[in-house]
């Protein structure tokens, strides 16, 4: 397998339930070593991708391959390939984080010293290593989502899969997290994340996928998909309802995408931000205190879902 | 099965015995509840079972089909009885044998006594012809416990014997002293100051060695239309029929475990593993499997060390429990397929575990339920069960007599697993 060959390759990936189409249809590849970014606001299918991804949704139609091997009919050989983190805290709370890591790790076949070394290897990378003998139900959820992780890595698994895995945590957990998570890839682990946090993804991943509604809008770099449709957004808030020709005015500076029905707060998107502000400043001073608030957000993969889906990521 | 799928299976296992070591209360709720009902139970029932003292008196129902005086002197002796009360009527209705067979069918009385047509003229005519012996008949209530039933029977016979030899005695005296005496017999009368210490001497002797056959016998039978057998004693019946009970409270153990197990995303993550379905399944439910199994032998034990139970023949016992805990377990998974939240888990739990306990039969015996519960017992894996155990414990049967009560518990087995394994989602 050359270094090129996709590690993961998902294609015309659908799940349907009763009423409504969770997934549908999505494709793409992770590359090895590749820090791959699939990116949505809740319920845009993300969970549902992992699910199939991992074997415990079972897809209503597509291909899911690792490392060339079919998901379905080699789940066995496939699955050992994979290491998930999934959202929830998917461990014991009564076992300690030692009885954790030996349960899951006898899973894939782990035994003896092999898995003795590897539960100490994995709880030090997630700085636990001084807790393996706490039960886990008395852990923060700082440290709880440490041990998530730890499991998931426990049986060096060539690509690792994470779900949201830094969801009501601290921010200083959070670092933590993110840290370890840069060091394991830079040390060669494919890593496949999801998450609604803007930042965490710009700052991480390589390439993205962003998300809606079941289907992928945009896959590439950030950098890429910034340049390409990252738009800033200019929210402004008036004192009283603008007249006709103030908002005449305003939709000559970019497209207006959102205004509240009294029409005090408005969303602009422009490619022009500083230019735009700049006369948001100008016509502040000819018309008075008319202008209350103006804040502004620079292109970013925020923008990039508004522009393309009208919606905010957090919604 | 490969050898890594042994392993994983091992693997859950050991981990769901960590898991159920270290929630005490519900282990604890497991073992100590039907050993605790097995106690409470058979404390209780053994008092009710143990009826006929003068705080207990045992109601027993009279037909007196006679119109001599003899059979009004008997009833009059035995409501003198400490212990026994006498009913000859019910309601102002006086008892007629069909009534008084339908009450003791129906459990209202324990025991019916029955004195036919000419028990008077037939006793005081002295016949010795054994075909001629005037017939008293018991009918009991087949639910009633053999020592109690033994007890007021033998004090009813005892009465009903001494007042027709005291009322034959005066003529046995004549026939004695006329072979005794010959001609000088007619002069002699007798003693009335010792006659009834000689009755009772009599009496005695007629016990010991039956020279004298008493003119009277007596017969005992189930109310008619009412199977007849033996009848399981208290603990005969509570011992099994708790341990049943207790057995299907691992459906809410079971159920709850696989509940929490798709909450907390446990099973997403044994999921990524390379692992079966089936294999996890398995692992899954062989601990509940054997707790199941430990929790039988322990109320079994809890029987034999504190009631003497006899348990009969092991592999007997064997058949029937592992087909029991495979339908108790098959149900436990059908909850867990069919809930969606642990309130749901409880709330069916909690009612199959009473109302299939009561309808099975563990409550209450079956054999004294009416036809249509009867019937509708047959529809639960307890009946069959409990069946199965008494055909060990109280009929002494073996191996090979049991399977078609474990032929129907892996019916059952069968069914609940099906509807669970094609209702069953591990999310």
């Amino acid at each position: 397998m050359s270094m090129t060959e996709p590690i993961l390759r998902v294609e015309a990936l659908r799940k349907r339930y009763d009423s409504a189409e969770a997934v549908g249809g999505i494709s793409f590849e992770v590359l090895p070593g590749e820090f791959f970014g699939l990116l949505g606001p809740n319920g845009a299918g993300k969970t549902t991708t992992i699910g199939m991804l991992t074997g415990w949704i079972e897809p209503s139609g597509g291909q899911i391959e690792i490392r060339g091997m079919n998901l379905a009919s080699r789940f066995r050989e496939a699955k050992k390939m994979i290491g998930l983190v999934p959202q929830s805290f998917a461990f014991y709370s009564s076992l300690t984080a030692w009885e954790n890591l030996s349960f899951f790790g006898r899973l894939y076949g782990l035994r003896g010293k092999a898995l003795e070394d590897r539960s100490a290897f994995v709880l030090e990378i997630v700085s636990l290593a001084d807790r393996a003998d706490q039960a886990a139900g008395t852990f923060s959820n700082g440290m709880k989502r440490r041990l998530n992780i730890a499991i998931g890595l426990l049986h060096e698994p060539a690509l690792l899969i994470l779900d949201e895995p830094t969801v009501g945590i601290d921010a200083q957990s959070r670092i933590a997290i993110l840290e370890s998570l840069k060091k394991l890839n830079s040390e060669g682990m494919t890593v496949l994340y999801t998450t609604h946090y803007i930042e965490e993804a710009q700052d991480l991943c390589d390439r993205v996928a962003i998300m809606d509604r079941g289907k992928i809008i945009a896959l590439d770099t950030p950098r890429a998909l910034i340049q390409a449709q990252g738009k800033g957004i200019i929210r402004m808030e008036f004192h009283g309802t603008p007249d006709e020709s103030l908002l005449g005015r305003i939709r000559t500076y970019g497209a207006v995408i959102w205004v509240d029905p009294p029409r005090r707060r408005i969303h602009l998107e422009t490619d022009r931000t500083d230019l735009v502000l700049r006369e948001l400043l100008d016509l502040k001073e000819s018309r008075g205190a008319l202008l209350q608030n103006l804040d502004v957000t620079e292109p970013d993969l925020e923008t990039v879902f508004i522009h393309l889906t009208g919606r905010d990521l957090r919604d | 099965m490969e050898n890594k799928d042994l392993r994983q299976i091992l693997a859950i296992l050991a981990k769901e015995i960590k898991i159920l070591t270290r929630d005490r209360q519900a282990l604890a709720l497991l073992f100590a509840m039907p050993a605790f009902f097995i106690l409470v139970m058979s404390y209780a029932l053994e008092g009710v079972f143990e009826g006929g003292s003068s705080s207990r008196p045992v109601e027993v129902a009279v037909i007196n089909l006679d119109r001599g005086g003899l059979s009004r002197e008997v009833i009059s002796d035995l409501k003198g009885l400490e212990g026994i009360v006498l009913a000859e009527a019910l309601d102002g209705v006086p008892m007629t044998q069909e009534r008084a067979e339908e009450l003791v069918r129906q459990g209202q009385y324990s025991l019916a006594l029955s004195i036919p047509e000419g028990f008077s003229e037939k006793i005081l005519s002295l016949s010795q012809d054994p075909a001629g012996r005037v017939a008293v008949t018991f009918i009991y209530d087949p639910a009633t416990n053999i020592r109690l039933l033994s007890g007021i029977r033998g004090t009813l016979q005892g009465a009903i014997l001494r007042r027709t030899l005291l009322a034959t005695a005066p003529a046995r005296f004549k026939k004695a002293l006329a072979s005794e005496m010959g001609p000088f017999a007619a002069f002699a009368g007798p003693d009335s100051k010792n006659m009834e210490r000689q009755i009772d001497e009599l009496l005695a002797k007629a016990n010991k060695g039956g020279e004298n056959e008493p003119e009277v016998k007596f017969l005992s039978r189930s109310p008619r239309g009412h199977a007849s057998g033996r009848f399981p004693s208290a603990t005969e019946q509570n011992v099994p029929a708790y341990t049943i009970f207790g057995v299907f409270f691992i459906v809410l153990t079971l159920a709850s475990s696989f509940i929490q197990e798709k909450k907390e995303g446990t099973f997403q993550r044994i999921l990524s593993a390379p692992l079966s379905q089936a294999t996890l399944l398995i692992g899954k439910l062989l601990p509940y499997y054997l707790v199941n199994l430990i929790q039988i032998v322990l109320m079994f034990a809890v029987g034999v060390v504190f009631f003497r139970l006899k348990v009969g023949d092991p592999a007997a016992l064997m058949i029937v429990s592992l087909s029991l805990v495979l339908a108790a377990n098959g149900l436990g998974l059908l909850v867990a397929s069919l809930a969606r939240t642990e309130a749901q888990v409880n709330g069916y739990s909690v009612f199959l575990a009473i109302i299939l306990s009561a309808l099975g039969g563990m409550l209450v015996p079956a054999y004294i339920m009416p036809p249509f519960m009867k019937t509708l017992s047959l529809f639960t894996p307890h009946a069959w069960a409990l069946a199965g155990y008494q055909d060990v414990i109280v009929r002494g049967l073996g191996a090979g007599e049991v399977l078609p009560e474990a032929g129907v518990l892996l019916f059952f087995a069968g069914i609940f697993f099906t509807f669970a394994w094609w209702k069953f989602r591990f999310r």
